[in-house]
């Protein structure tokens, strides 16, 4: 699908050269340790580096030359996977094809080198004023967490289960950490993103390999880098939840049930193509047990669904509830996942999940950032990632092994967050 | 069958319309594995005064009828349908919008038993007062869920405010008491009203071979029994031009204030090439005014009044329109009143020459190009502009011929203090301490 080459140690570049799409994309995903503090520097840094360069030192210059390369998008993410953060730099661009000029992809390219390689100094340092709105700008992103419910009741979860860990550091970083970087601590992430991030540069669309390599290998003048290796899925040391149960509150009608599950299994354990049918079948799609008995037998929600967590091994049930339900709703909860660990699984549910993993996959695939993105996930498993090695994978799995998977997953803690008229004598136990 | 090339964005387009009367459009797509199929009937929350098919008398539904219609066409007597779409490996869906039901499914595999279900399912309805009952617990969830939206909250709200009368103004799956008074017949009157073939449209985008999956719809189609089509009767209220409420505010469990001001359409009658040049000429001002590259955002941005929720947008369908710009705030009386300033300037004197024109020109026909990468895109937006007797793939040749003076003109329909309204979703712990 991708052809790969190594443009230096460390530094891999992918390439699908394709005619599907009517735009090229490009994402350079730089991979370092998640910690609170370099998700929170590297969260500033993102914002920094994509409000203006030295080309275009001002925001409104960079962004109308965008809009001349005929809307051409470029931002950069900040985003975790397992126990590392990325630092992502995305673009696309019309294919020069469809335009009536030519060179526009040339221009992105040198854009892209520009927005990596010659920041808008001052004086050696990035600008005081930039660093401290963009430091603003990420505060009140993590801030807005609050305002919607069902982002803030996972959260709330996943500290409660994990705190201090990877699973529940946020991408973003914590405002404290924000708030403590100074110029000088964040240029300093910047020299090290650029100079010891692992790296992998892709691009899909309609272009050459050997011309593409070229300029990219002229353009971007990446050092060798010494790889520290981590094993991206090794699970980190976690103290024991002592809690099985906690209940908040805040001003709002609906109750918001967050049910946390863990598994032995992660990406790579082998046991991961039986855990994704096992998830399916409890609450992954419309045809699960939960949307089946919850939702459509009782009554009782319009959002219920099981996901799993393949990074951490970690199973959450969610449902938008009656707040005077919760006891009863988890009650339902827990009998689905009961069945499946008594074995009343029927060949029919195994056959849907599997014809439904399958279409996800395939159709994930359908886009640039899908393939990107699947690439980018599968390849860390050391064997080469095609839909049909999975779809037979998936094709193995019988009703013992996914009973088997069933009773291997614990229920561990059950957060419900609440209006506060329902809080009575129950107390909140934060 | 017709055929329709569009070289410069190396596309053809299929389309021939049903002896019963449904329009059926079908467009492969080269490189792609999946194939997105929506089926579609003009007909959404705002319908809730009509001729019922065969009547003489005009009927009100309650609020939310559309979207409980919606709801219940999955649940069959031999079960959900969601149940068939898995075993075949799809995922269903369906959404209600103010103006439309939209069914679809999207399969990479199985695509004809799938096509074969999703037309079944939305021509053969199966309505029991039992279901009916059943279903409002998990709409009144639904709706539940929503009113602890603060961003959907802020935008119906502002909404509210514009609107005096017309239904635009209600929530699209209306309220825990409207669709209290559902009943089983309701649902077949409003079917058999507006589920007739010849106000539908099936849209089938992705891998597809065109002749037959064409041959294998009309063969369909030709096997199933329609009533006599008429036209349908819908009414609306007389909408004054001028905004219901100039202010309003609602008190939340949020962080942070959110503030949009509304900007309420004067223009909202016509159809066609005009409404796209219109429409267009609106969203190009828009961009001018408040995009990423103006001096509004500059200021607003530098000066910390918007954050990265900022947004704006304008909607227009027959009978309504709007354009809203707003931001998460802190400093929403600041905020509100820069709006309205740069609103008042271009007023006075229009600032924009051919240049700014050119640079929002390539960038409106880059994000179109872009877009037309996704299926989902292509089969609702294609729906839309069809519904309102527009051609998706008429938008690049319309915006390389739009001039200033076009936009100007078009602004014109949303300028004015009189169309101005404010809506803000405020902090609880604000109202507490005032």
């Amino acid at each position: 699908m991708f052809q790969s080459i190594e443009l230096q140690p460390g530094i891999h570049l992918h390439i699908r050269p394709t005619d599907q799409f009517k735009t090229v994309n490009f994402s350079f995903k730089f991979k370092h340790e998640l910690t609170n503090q370099s998700a929170s520097e590297r969260s500033v840094l993102a914002n920094v580096l994509v409000h203006s360069n030295e080309q275009f030192p001002s925001n409104p210059a960079f962004r109308s030359y965008l809009d001349e390369l005929y809307g051409t998008i470029l931002y950069l993410d900040s985003s975790k996977k397992g126990s590392n953060h990325y630092i992502t730099l995305l673009a696309e661009t019309v294919n020069d094809q469809y335009l009536s000029t030519d060179g526009v992809l040339d221009q992105v390219l040198n854009l892209l080198q520009t927005v990596l390689f010659r920041p808008n100094l001052e004086q050696g340092k990035f600008k005081d004023s930039i660093v401290k709105r963009e430091k603003d700008s990420v505060i009140q992103r993590i801030e807005s967490l609050y305002d919607d419910k069902t982002r803030y009741a996972q959260q709330r979860l996943v500290e409660l289960m994990r705190p201090n860990h990877p699973a529940s550091i946020g991408a973003n970083g914590t405002i404290d950490a924000i708030t403590a970087i100074t110029n000088e601590s964040l240029f300093d992430a910047y020299k090290k993103m650029l100079e010891e991030d692992e790296l992998d540069i892709y691009v899909v669309g309609d272009v050459n390999v050997e011309e593409m390599t070229s300029k990219l290998q002229q353009a971007f003048e990446f050092k060798a880098r010494q790889l520290n290796q981590k094993d991206l899925h090794k699970d980190v040391e976690h103290p024991k939840v002592e809690k099985n149960a906690v209940n908040e509150y805040q001003e709002m009608k609906q109750g918001k049930l967050h049910i946390g599950y863990e598994t032995n299994v992660t990406f790579t354990h082998p046991d991961f193509p039986k855990m994704q049918i096992t998830n399916g079948i409890f609450g992954g799609y419309p045809h699960a047990k939960l949307f089946l008995n919850v939702r459509e037998k009782e009554s009782m929600a319009y959002y219920v669904s099981s996901s799993f967590s393949s990074a951490y091994g970690l199973l959450f049930v969610l449902a938008g509830i009656d707040a005077s339900k919760q006891e009863k709703a988890v009650g339902l909860i827990d009998e689905q996942l009961e069945a499946m660990k008594k074995g009343e699984i029927s060949q029919n549910e195994i056959d849907q999940t599997v014809a439904m993993l399958k279409n996800q996959l395939k159709e994930a695939l359908d886009s640039a950032r899908g393939q990107i993105e699947i690439f980018d996930q599968y390849k860390d498993l050391g064997e080469e990632f095609t839909v049909d090695s999975w779809v037979a994978k998936w094709a193995t799995v019988t009703k013992d092994d996914i009973q088997e998977m069933a009773k291997s997953i614990n229920k561990q803690l059950v957060y419900f967050l609440s209006g506060k008229e329902e809080m009575s004598h129950e107390g909140a136990s934060l | 069958m017709k055929e329709l090339h569009f070289k410069q964005l190396d596309e053809k387009l299929f389309h021939e319309k049903m002896d019963n009367g449904l329009d059926v459009y079908i467009l492969p797509k080269k490189g792609f594995s999946k194939t997105f199929v929506t089926f579609t009937t003009k007909y959404g929350s705002i319908d809730s005064k009509f001729v019922p098919l065969g009547e003489s008398e005009e009927i009100t539904v309650p609020d939310g009828i559309a979207h409980f219609l919606e709801h219940k066409m999955f649940e069959k007597e031999d079960g959900d349908v969601f149940q068939k779409f898995s075993g075949y490996g799809a995922s269903a869906n369906a959404f209600t919008s103010f103006t439309r039901t939209a069914y679809l499914f999207s399969a990479t595999d199985h695509l004809y038993e799938n096509t074969e279900t999703l037309l079944n399912f939305v021509q053969e309805p199966y309505f029991t007062q039992a279901t009916v009952e059943k279903e409002k617990g998990i709409i009144g969830q639904e709706i539940t869920m929503y009113d602890d939206q603060p961003d959907w909250r802020l935008y119906f709200g502002t909404i509210e405010n514009m609107y005096k009368d017309h239904p635009v103004k209600i929530d699209i799956a209306g309220t825990i008491e409207s669709i209290d008074a559902i009943t089983a017949e309701h649902l077949y009157t409003c079917y058999e009203t507006f589920y007739h073939p010849s106000n539908m449209l099936l849209f089938v985008v992705g891998a597809v071979n065109p002749e037959e999956m064409m041959t294998y719809i009309r063969e369909h189609q030709n096997k199933k029994e329609f009533a006599e089509f008429k036209p349908i009767k819908r009414s609306f209220p007389n909408e004054p031009l001028e905004v219901a409420k100039q202010e309003n505010k609602l008190f939340m469990d949020v962080q942070k204030p959110k503030v949009y001001v509304g900007l309420k359409a004067k223009e909202t009658s016509i159809q066609g090439d005009a409404m796209m040049k219109h429409e267009m000429g609106i969203q190009l001002a828009l961009e001018l005014i408040f995009g990423r590259s103006s001096d509004f955002y500059v200021q607003a941005y530098e000066k910390g009044w918007i954050d990265e929720s900022y947004a704006f947008d304008f909607t227009l369908e027959k009978g309504y329109g709007f354009a809203i710009i707003g931001s998460d705030t802190s400093k929403p009386k600041e905020l509100v009143e820069a709006i309205k300033k740069e609103l008042k300037k271009v007023e006075e004197k229009w600032p924009f020459g051919q240049s700014d024109l050119d640079r929002v020109r390539k960038k409106k026909i880059g994000y179109f190009l872009r877009a037309l990468n996704s299926v989902e895109y292509i089969a609702n937006q294609f729906t839309r502009y069809a519904f309102n007797d527009m051609d998706l793939f008429d938008a690049v040749p319309a915006l390389e011929q739009i001039t200033v003076a076009d936009l100007q003109n078009a602004f014109a329909s949303i300028q004015g203090e009189n169309q101005q309204t404010v809506f803000s979703v405020l902090p609880k712990k604000e109202q507490e301490t005032s």
